[in-house]
């Protein structure tokens, strides 16, 4: 159909925070949808003017957006979204595909508070999905299919791991992704004030951390290691690391990190009861 | 071939009862002495159909490949006393602790001018077959001797050849290990009772969980952490419990363990090298009985002031 050809799809965001851009970035970035065709609203023009600046049109009106799309990303703040959908409700089609980036929305409300057929998909990205190295899931409603899925993860695979869940890992990428984030961000600043009580300058431990954090990370993901194998092979014996690996054994930095992960999860669980 | 044993304790019986179930060796062929004999395997060493003895010297003349299996401050007593009758076609090997090859080279040179001297670290699992030993031949002994006694603890387990620098490690590591998985195995079966588990159940099917788990390790070319995930289903009761592990910091406390032991190893083997030993490390009546057969030995010596603290004397 003709929707389904991404050149000729027209994408529309409503609410155009840092979420919605990343990942109109990477849209735009893999080149799939001209910038024309992606249309977005907020109430400001605060977060709009860098919309523009990409080739973007935009509006205060989200009505005009599901009018002019069909496919919708729903961007909004979780406490804004139930007026906003009631607002759009009107305007929703069985063409459209809504797709729901609103944390702690489960894809029960978002069917519940739009037209019975419409296709709902549920997504949640991460923060690096504004710069395309990102780790998305998506869950898919009643009416979604495989076409819907399909083409979800062909424009969002330019962001970065793109993948279908059932909706239950949903609150568990946030404890381990979404958040997870910030863990690494802890992690990062701890190495580089480690690197500095032994006497380099911060900047440049900073950019040393950041570097050994992607560059693990790379080698992890392109080698397709089990972990606890790649942490071995860096284990001379008797030599530096595993006296390191010995200090962080001891503060049960393992165990800390999973209470981390499940606090985070229990949380979204418990905030999308709300 | 022909074994003598000095020591007829825990070692002494474990190897014997590994080299005759292997078959390497008949229990006749087995010599092991110690002026002790009111220690309980010296009757199942007799039971086995060893030849017992009081006379480490009948133990060496009877023997071609001699195991010196006492503890390591003994060591010195036991290489004074029958230093005079290690002739050059014997092969001393060493199961001490932390004792090391120079140190018994230097004592038996004063005896015998090329003593052939290995250096073996090894466990209790012997007893079993599933010993875990290495070794490091002297500077007098050959490529064949050192094969030797390789095919010799084969037969009871693990054995393989390393540098004499790593031997502490060995020891901190599979040297000390069992007693290790003796713990994790008696709490094992105390968390088992705890959910309702019969005690003799319990400790049955815990350690059949272990060697299943040690087996499936040595068998596998898997990482144990991949091993470890495989178990854990998401969400499960296995993740639930390694949760529980990694909080009291298990991983750490396991290292910490093979690393004191180590360092142990190393801190009585300078006090060793040092011949700083107290009679108190030795028992008074095991060190006269020493003595007696020994004239050489002065009770200077003897009796030099400790530099051991209060800790077990075990190694």
């Amino acid at each position: 159909r003709a929707a389904m050809e991404a050149s000729e799809l027209w994408v529309g965001f409503v609410g155009a925070g840092r979420m919605a851009g990343g990942l109109v970035r990477g849209l735009l970035q893999a080149g799939k949808v001209p910038a024309s065709n992606i249309l977005a609203s907020a109430p400001s023009d605060k977060n709009l003017d860098a919309w523009r600046e990409l080739g973007c049109r935009t509006t205060h009106c989200n009505l005009e957006v599901v009018h002019r799309s069909t496919l919708v990303f729903l961007a909004t703040k979780p406490h804004i979204l139930p007026g906003v959908l009631e607002e759009i409700r009107p305007a929703v089609g069985p063409h459209h595909i809504v797709v729901s980036l609103v944390a702690g929305v489960t894809i029960q409300t978002l069917q519940r508070l739009l037209p019975p057929w419409t296709k709902v998909l549920r997504i949640m990205p991460n923060l690096p999905c504004v710069v395309q190295a990102g780790a998305m899931v998506f869950s898919r409603g009643s009416n979604a299919g495989d076409e819907e899925a399909a083409l979800l993860k062909s424009l969002l695979s330019s962001c970065g791991l793109c993948e279908e869940v059932p909706e239950s890992y949903i609150d568990i990428h946030t404890g381990l992704s979404g958040s997870g984030v910030a863990y690494v961000y802890l992690f990062a600043e701890a190495l580089a004030e480690g690197a500095v009580k032994m006497g380099m300058p911060g900047a440049l431990a900073s950019r040393i951390a950041a570097q050994t954090l992607l560059g693990a990370a790379k080698m992890l993901l392109e080698t397709g290691e089990h972990p606890a194998k790649l942490r071995g092979d860096v284990c001379t014996p008797g030599g530096t690391t595993i006296y390191a690996l010995h200090q962080l054994e001891k503060g049960a930095l393992r165990a800390t990190v999973m209470d981390a992960v499940e606090a985070a999860t229990n949380r979204a669980c418990d905030m999308a009861k709300d | 071939m022909s074994v003598g044993v000095i020591g007829a304790g825990q070692l002494a019986f474990a190897l014997a009862r590994g080299f005759t179930a292997a078959g390497v060796l008949a229990a006749h062929k087995i010599t092991a002495s110690s002026p002790d004999t009111d220690l309980p395997t010296v009757s199942g060493l007799r039971k086995m159909g060893v030849n017992f003895t009081v006379s480490n010297k009948d133990t060496v003349k009877s023997s071609d490949v001699l195991f010196l299996a006492v503890k390591p401050p003994i060591i010195p007593f036991i290489l004074e006393e029958v230093g005079p009758d290690i002739e050059a076609r014997h092969i001393v090997v060493s199961c001490a602790a932390g004792v090391t090859i120079s140190s018994i080279e230097k004592k038996l040179s004063t005896f015998c001018p090329t003593p052939k001297v290995i250096r073996c670290m090894t466990n209790t699992p012997v007893i079993v077959r599933e010993g875990a030993t290495v070794y490091a031949t002297g500077t007098h002994a050959d490529v064949e001797d050192g094969k030797l006694l390789e095919q010799l603890m084969a037969s009871v387990g693990f054995c393989t050849e390393v540098e004499e620098d790593l031997i502490d490690a060995v020891t901190g590591l599979s040297g000390s290990g069992p007693a290790y998985a003796f713990t994790a195995l008696d709490a094992l079966a105390d968390g088992g009772v705890k959910m309702g588990l019969p005690r003799r159940l319990a400790v049955r099917l815990g350690a059949q969980a272990l060697l299943g788990a040690a087996k499936m390790l040595l068998e596998s070319e898997q990482h144990p952490g991949q091993l470890k995930d495989n178990v854990c289903s998401p969400g499960g009761a296995t993740i639930h419990a390694l949760h529980f592990l990694e909080s009291g910091g298990f991983r750490s406390l396991l290292i910490n363990a093979v690393e004191a032991s180590c360092i142990r190893t190393r801190e009585l083997q300078h006090l060793a090298d040092q011949e700083e030993i107290s009679p108190a490390a030795i028992k008074k009546t095991l060190l006269d009985k020493v003595k007696l057969e020994s004239p050489s030995l002065s009770v200077a010596s003897a009796s030099k002031v400790s530099l051991f603290t209060n800790k077990s004397k075990k190694n």
